[in-house]
């Protein structure tokens, strides 16, 4: 591990991310809300990273793989506490609200503690929903150029499967891959905000949804979120827009290919879109009355059931007045989350198709013990690591939600808060069900519960093993 | 005509014996002495010792002036080497290379329509997969090959005791057959070969190749006393480049396949590539395994491992278990001529599938895989037939047909028709003809124009 390189790597990413502080800094000039803020949170992280940088010059640019886990770590770590600063400089949240806040930004969650949207600076909502939309590209980053090497949870799959202009390996030409999923990421973000805009949502509103969907975050402008917002035009066009957020990037890079045909024959999208449809059907089964026209139950179970399978989180029903077979399929939502190589959090589809595909070889294999039965995913043997390694996730996955769930329950919250709160934050969602329902927030939990919800999002957000690593005795030792 | 064999192994040396029967001028190259003097005593053939790789060791053999080179060694990289040298610095008319790796097969072609002359890649496992999956749907057949694009089967079955043919004229068929849809083409009498007359009379213990037509292929199974198994499900022992070919076939055709291997590592290999078979890792000749995986019910069984011996062994034992029919790879010939006195149903020797094919080249120029018979000791060639043969200036039984050859079928506009003496073949029709292989060259006579 090359500890000082390490650093040297954070400290220029603090000064760049100085350089997103400071843009809300013209829309808040331009409305006339104070600049402080921006340029006194934009100076401290750019004086801090240039400090880091200055101290820690090094000529051994080496970087392993361990090294991944300490700087991808060190940087969602650092972008939370920084980018809080300037609730706290506006006076709009305490330090640990601030940190809350921004951590379920960056990890692209959308748990908020901010309880009236109506009184908060424009240019905080504004902010609040871009820490969405950066982490949402960074976690784009992460996934194509990070996760396949640092080789965790059954990701090591995601390397083949991540395409260059010719569908080879990604690795040779990171940076061009990343640049075309990010074009891609920029470019339905445009098409989100200019089709809400067409809609009648104001330009303002407009953007931050589209930031928060991209995202597949959920910080709204309204304190009644989507539901809120306007007609059953703009619900449905974000519904769209979850699902494509939560689809693998790569997918949506083939279909401009105009390689229909591989996305159509992609396994985890025909999982995906399986898990999709029969949601909204149960849900749909579960919440009709003859009294209410069809579209209209239609459109509010397509509704939540994208926001919440792709972990995005928005709302337009008060699912806490739903009966207990809908509550669980959300639940069941939420711990599934979106594909991988998209946005989403979760466990994610992927996984989910190679578990029970490995499932169903054991149960092969129990039948006829002699028989060799692999793993396949796309006619290829998915090598045992892959295999070990997504069931290892699965342990890990249910094991912090246990954990979790325990902290909040331990300041007496109810059962279904605890295990929502814990399962939501994890995923990456937002909402969750009891207290923490379709219009509650998280102001109300206390700070401790307040900070390992904020781990547990950091902790979901970088697939676990990412920051679980740095908690192992053998990552320090050479 | 002259041929050069490269490499004397068993595929070498029996294909240069073939050669030189025939009455061509066979030399053969060699780079072992040991093998080479072996050779010298036994066959009728010049030997050149000397690395066939080679340049100097080709001219040496008088490449030069060859009309046929065969590159028979065992392996296939020299074997591209020795047939590239052959056509590009040579110009050697005709070149065979015997290539086992698909992939180095599709190389050679590509390369080889750059080339002058006439090119033919004879693939062992190749031909012995085609062998078994053609053999698997005829039960009770030694040996099976299709022509006609499938319209037409010449299958070989062995006549036992309570089989209602013994002792049967041939003419007879015409009674159960009125429309000439069965024909018995060719009849193994102990150690002879012969081409068989309406006064002919079947005996138990003939081995008769009858032509069949489709359709009627179970009512010959019926009569030979074949027994058919109600359901199709295989059993393949030995992950094998050909037991792994046979099980994908089956597999891709809707059967219930098994493959067995001991080797773990060839196992998961083998799953990797099948999809629906399923993969047992064991021994073969494992009782219990077989049992439990249900051998008893299996329509067939084949043994398709590189240890020959095992193969015959576990034939045995499936056929023991209560396999219907068991099918074995056995290269070496004296093992083979035992087999089938012990039950099982055929004997498939991949290199005398290849000497076959490649003996067939060299006589007469394109080969299909699966019109190889398991025997050489008759001939059959399909043959498109021009304005100017002999065979279509009168009816058949006019133009001269020698004793010891057969019109077995024509293909008239996608039609087969089975000819009689009265009736005239046509040009544009394909035909298929038999012969025993000492008569073969009259073939040439017949249908060259």
């Amino acid at each position: 591990m090359n500890r000082r390189f390490d650093l040297h790597v954070l400290g220029w990413f603090l000064v760049v991310f100085g350089g997103f502080l400071l843009l809300p800094l013209p829309f808040a000039l331009a409305t006339d809300e104070p600049g402080l803020p921006w340029l006194g949170s934009a100076t401290v992280a750019a004086a801090v990273g240039l400090g880091v940088v200055l101290a820690t010059r090094t000529r051994d640019r080496r970087l392993h793989p361990k090294d991944g886990f300490l700087v991808v770590s060190g940087a969602w770590l650092l972008a939370s506490i920084l980018g809080a600063l300037p609730y706290v400089l506006a006076g709009a949240l305490g330090w640990v609200d601030a940190i809350f806040e921004t951590v379920s930004g960056f990890t692209t969650t959308g748990s908020t503690v901010i309880t009236d949207t109506t009184v908060t600076l424009r240019s905080i909502l504004l902010w609040r929903a871009l820490t969405q939309w950066l982490g949402g590209m960074g976690i784009i980053l992460f996934t194509i150029a990070i996760l396949p090497l640092l080789g965790i949870g059954g990701m090591q799959l995601f390397k083949a499967e991540v395409p260059g202009p010719v569908d080879e390996k990604l690795h040779p030409r990171l940076a061009t891959t990343a640049r075309m999923l990010w074009g891609i990421y920029v470019g339905l973000t445009a098409a989100e905000w200019l089709g809400l805009w067409l809609l009648g949502v104001s330009g303002f509103e407009a953007l931050c949804h589209a930031l928060a969907t991209m995202a597949t975050g959920g910080f709204s402008t309204r304190n009644q979120s989507v539901g809120e917002l306007g007609s059953a035009g703009v619900q449905w066009l974000i519904t769209v827009f979850m699902l494509l957020a939560g689809t693998n990037f790569v997918l949506h890079f083939r279909l401009l290919q105009g390689r229909l045909k591989d996305v159509l024959k992609d396994v985890e999208l025909r999982w995906f879109a399986a898990i999709v449809v029969g949601s909204i059907v149960i849900l749909t089964a579960s919440l009709h009355r003859p009294e209410v026209p069809l579209a209209d139950t239609l459109l509010m179970t397509s509704f939540q059931t994208a926001s919440i399978v792709s972990t995005t989180g928005f709302v337009t029903a008060d699912f806490e007045t739903w009966p207990h077979l809908a509550q669980l399929v959300l639940l069941l939502l939420m711990l599934v989350g979106g594909m991988s190589g998209s946005t989403a959090g979760g466990i994610k589809s992927l996984r989910l198709v190679l578990a029970f595909t490995s499932l169903r070889a054991s149960i092969h294999r129990a039948v006829h013990p002699r028989a060799v039965v692999p793993v396949k995913y796309h006619g290829e043997v998915v090598d045992d690591d892959v295999v070990s390694g997504v069931w290892g996730f699965l342990l890990a996955y249910v094991l912090i939600v246990l954990v979790v769930t325990g902290v909040v329950a331990a300041y007496g919250y109810d059962l279904l808060t605890a295990v929502s709160a814990s399962l939501t934050t994890l995923g990456n969602v937002g909402p969750g069900i009891g207290d923490v329902g379709a219009y509650d927030n998280f102001s109300h939990f206390p700070a401790v519960a307040k900070l390992a919800l904020s781990f547990a999002m950091l902790v979901g957000r970088l697939e676990l093993f990412t920051v679980l690593a740095l908690f192992s005795r053998r990552f320090w030792r050479h | 005509m002259k041929a050069l064999v490269v490499g004397g192994g068993l595929v070498g040396s029996t294909l240069a014996s073939r050669l030189a029967a025939d009455g061509h001028d066979v030399v053969v190259v060699e780079s072992s002495r040991d093998r080479l003097s072996q050779l010298a005593d036994t066959l009728d053939v010049q030997t050149v010792q000397g690395n066939g790789t080679t340049v100097e060791a080709l001219e040496a053999a008088g490449i030069a002036d060859c009309d046929v080179l065969i590159a028979s060694t065992a392996s296939d990289e020299a074997n591209m080497v020795v047939a590239l040298i052959g056509s590009s610095i040579f110009h050697v008319p005709k070149v065979v290379a015997r290539l086992r790796n698909p992939d180095h097969e599709r190389s050679f072609r590509a390369i080889a329509r750059q080339l002058p002359g006439d090119h033919v890649c004879v693939n062992p496992d190749l031909a012995a997969v085609e062998k078994i999956l053609s053999l698997l749907p005829v039960p009770g057949a030694a040996d099976v090959a299709s022509f006609l694009d499938g319209k037409l089967l010449i299958a070989g079955f062995p006549l036992p005791r309570d089989s209602a043919f013994s002792g049967m004229l041939l003419s007879h068929l015409r009674l159960l057959f009125p429309e000439r849809s069965v024909l018995a083409v060719a009849i193994r009498r102990r150690d002879d070969w012969f081409i068989p007359h309406g006064e002919d009379e079947f005996r138990e213990g003939d081995l008769v190749y009858f032509s069949i037509s489709p359709a009627e292929l179970d009512n010959v199974l019926e009569l030979v006393g074949a027994r058919k198994a109600p359901e199709r499900r295989v059993m393949v022992a030995g992950a094998t480049r050909i037991g792994i070919g046979v099980a994908a076939r089956l597999e891709a055709a809707g059967v219930p396949v098994a493959l067995i291997d001991e080797d773990r590592t060839r196992c998961q290999e083998a799953a990797g590539q099948l999809e629906r078979a399923m993969v047992l890792h064991g021994t073969p000749t494992d009782h219990e395994l077989l049992e439990d995986e249900g051998v008893g019910r299996a329509s067939a069984f084949v043994a398709c491992s590189d240890n020959h011996q095992l193969n015959v062994v576990a034939c045995l034992l499936a056929r023991r278990l209560g396999a219907a029919h068991t099918f074995a790879l056995v290269d070496n010939p004296a093992l083979s001529g035992l087999v089938g006195e012990m039950g099982i149903d055929a004997v498939i020797s991949p290199r005398l599938l290849t000497v076959g094919l490649a003996a067939h080249f060299v006589r007469r120029g394109r080969v299909r895989a699966a019109a190889a018979l398991l025997e050489d000791e008759v001939e059959l060639i399909e043959v498109d037939l021009g304005r100017g043969t002999r065979l279509v200036q009168g009816p058949l039984g006019e133009v001269g047909l020698p004793r010891g050859v057969l019109v077995a079928a024509l293909l008239r506009d996608g039609i087969v028709v089975v000819p009689g003496g009265g009736d005239r073949a046509q040009p544009g029709d394909r035909a298929v003809l038999i012969s025993t292989t000492e008569r073969a060259r009259e073939l040439d006579t017949l249908v060259g124009s």
